[in-house]
């Protein structure tokens, strides 16, 4: 039973909220709006697994918000210039991937702490937002194609839905049934041991935040299609957001552990909250004060691989 | 009795210190050896040339009669060696299987792509844990929730995955209880049943003549002497590694 309510516990809360809004939340349960819930979540879900990824070789980054954000402005600006679309998607993909390149280089090569790296390139992809755009959005009328990339359909299904479920069943195939997956489990779990067992421990926490940035570009992209428009620091509240939702699926399913479900859930957990407050009439404000309630909430209850993350030199 | 390994006139200094100058090392196939002598005395490092953890300045090593050179523990692993650290180097929240098979999992294809073999795992590593006579059923319970001597068990059985010949074990029972070393204690005798060479290093003079076939002890960084532990009572043996009779 007790072991029932550690793995299932969150899930069920969430559960309870998602039925308290369905009868309290005017509006709330029209298709319309649990859609809108769903489309805002896949940001939120593809930007968390992205950092999933990189806490579960036990590395945080704190970057992956302000690289979503410079991805979409090169995203953004390459389209607004002229370019072909998909070539402008391949380079906001590009940015983003290279930038968690350099965090990984800068925490397994340069021996930074990943606290302090990510810090720095957040800082410097902010720098370079601003740099590229003057501080003005990219705006226009865009090519179909790339917008129905955000706002289209498959089979019925909204695309940003279809892209999410890839996104978290593809990463939640890897992290539980790979090779791969179980090396940057065991280099998260116990770093020297792994290294003793064979397992390229450095090359895992270079996996690990080079697939975070890969996954804010694929969020970026998703963002700019949405808006079809491209601003800086369009990307800057997921971070707290995205952190957030791994926190609370790190009391889920696997607690004490980063895992892929757990952070699916969460993210749908934290969305549904966010549309939820709003519907109620909360104040604006209300939001981030319960981001930072679930995020001390959740450390305070499984805290350890983040203690490692954040305190590993 | 053909020597599985021999360790020739081994010196090794770190700056000015000498740890070893001139220690000699021969092991039986199948038998227990016990490596003792007192703090300082260079067990550990003679064992880390062994291991392939440090390279000796002078003297060779052989195995299985052939002159090798160990630059790292991934030669030694080649070589049928494999070290047991004092920590075990387990991930005490991963499961016994993934412990065992850590950095070797098992995988099968699934419509052409590699996924991980959990049943074929879980499988191999109930027969090493019998091999072993260990008895633990699930082998995905964690390993943080094992006691001291089941956490031998794992270690070893990772050993034996990787297929060694030759397990030196580094003052295993150092943190153990009472009941905890004497299951210990089992493991090693099983191990040799099962044809596998241990070299154990301890302080333990009981546990010694109870497990060893011999005993070498090292002195000042150079090998005092290697005997038998037939008829050796654990004062006799504490007695000459103090250098006293
Ligand atoms: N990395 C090192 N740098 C400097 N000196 C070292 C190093 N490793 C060992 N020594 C020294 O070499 C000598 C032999 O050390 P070693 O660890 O091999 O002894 P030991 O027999 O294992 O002792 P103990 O029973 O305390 O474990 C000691 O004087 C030790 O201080
Ligand atoms: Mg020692």
């Amino acid at each position: 039973m007790r072991d029932f309510i550690a793995k299932y516990g969150t899930a069920l809360a969430g559960l309870l909220v998602f039925v308290f809004l369905l009868v309290f939340a005017r509006n709330f349960a029209s298709s319309a709006n649990l859609l809108n819930v769903l489309k805002q979540t896949s940001f939120l879900a593809i930007l968390a697994t992205g950092f999933t990824f990189a806490l579960l070789t036990s590395e945080l980054d704190l970057s992956f918000a302000n690289l979503a954000s410079l991805a979409a402005v090169v995203t953004g600006g390459l389209i607004a210039g002229g370019t072909f679309w998909a070539l402008a998607v391949v380079a906001g993909l590009a940015v983003a991937t290279l930038g968690g390149l350099v965090n990984g280089f800068l925490v397994t090569g340069v021996k930074v702490p990943s606290l302090i790296a990510t810090l720095g390139t957040a800082a410097i992809a902010n720098g370079l937002t601003f740099m590229i755009t003057g501080g003005v959005a990219f705006v226009g009328r865009w090519d179909p194609m790339f917008l129905a990339l955000a706002r289209g359909e498959l089979f019925g299904i909204p695309v940003l839905v279809v892209v999410m479920a890839a996104v978290v069943l593809i990463a939640w195939f890897v992290t539980r049934k790979t090779r791969l997956g179980t090396h940057m489990l065991a280099t998260g779990e116990a770093q020297e041991a792994a290294h003793r067992a064979g397992i390229a421990t450095r090359r895992m926490k270079l996996i690990g935040l080079t697939l975070s940035g890969f996954a804010a570009g694929i969020a970026a992209v998703l963002l700019v299609a949405n808006l079809s428009s491209a601003s800086p620091q369009m990307a800057g509240d997921y971070l707290l957001n995205g952190i957030a939702a791994v926190l609370l699926g790190m009391t889920m399913f696997e607690p004490g552990r980063p895992n892929i479900a757990g952070t699916f859930v969460g993210a749908l957990i934290i969305s549904m909250l966010a549309n939820g407050l709003v519907l109620l009439g909360a104040p604006y404000y209300l939001q981030d004060i319960m981001l930072g309630v679930i995020v001390i909430a959740s450390v305070s209850v499984s805290a350890s691989v983040l203690k490692k993350a954040a305190f590993s030199v | 009795m053909s020597d599985i390994l021999t360790v020739r006139n081994a010196r090794k200094s770190y700056g000015a210190v000498k740890a070893l100058r001139g220690a000699d090392l021969s092991v039986a196939a199948g038998e227990v050896h016990a490596l003792c002598g007192d703090n300082g005395a260079g067990k550990s490092t003679l064992i880390k040339l062994v291991s392939g953890v440090e390279r000796p300045d002078e003297g060779d090593i052989h195995v299985r009669g052939e002159k090798v050179r160990l630059a790292n523990p991934h030669d030694a692993l080649a070589a049928g060696i494999a070290t047991i650290h004092q920590d075990l180097g387990l991930a005490p929240r991963m499961m016994i299987y993934q412990n065992i098979f850590m950095g070797s999992e098992l995988e099968r294809r699934v419509l052409g792509i590699k996924v991980l073999d959990r049943a074929a795992m879980i499988a191999r590593s109930q027969d090493f844990l019998i091999s072993l006579n260990s008895v633990m059923r699930d082998m995905t319970a964690k390993v943080e929730n094992l006691s001291g001597g089941q956490r031998q068990a794992v270690a070893i059985c990772r050993a034996l995955r990787w297929k060694a010949e030759i397990i030196i074990m580094d003052e295993p029972t150092a943190a153990l209880g009472v009941r905890e070393t004497e299951e210990v204690m089992k493991l090693i005798r099983r191990l040799k049943e099962n044809g596998v060479t241990v070299i154990l290093i301890s302080h333990n003079m009981h546990d010694v003549v109870a497990v060893a076939d011999r005993v070498t002890i090292l002195r000042g960084g150079r090998t005092e002497t290697s005997l038998s532990t037939d008829g050796l009572t654990s004062q006799a043996l504490s007695e000459r590694i103090m250098g006293g009779a």
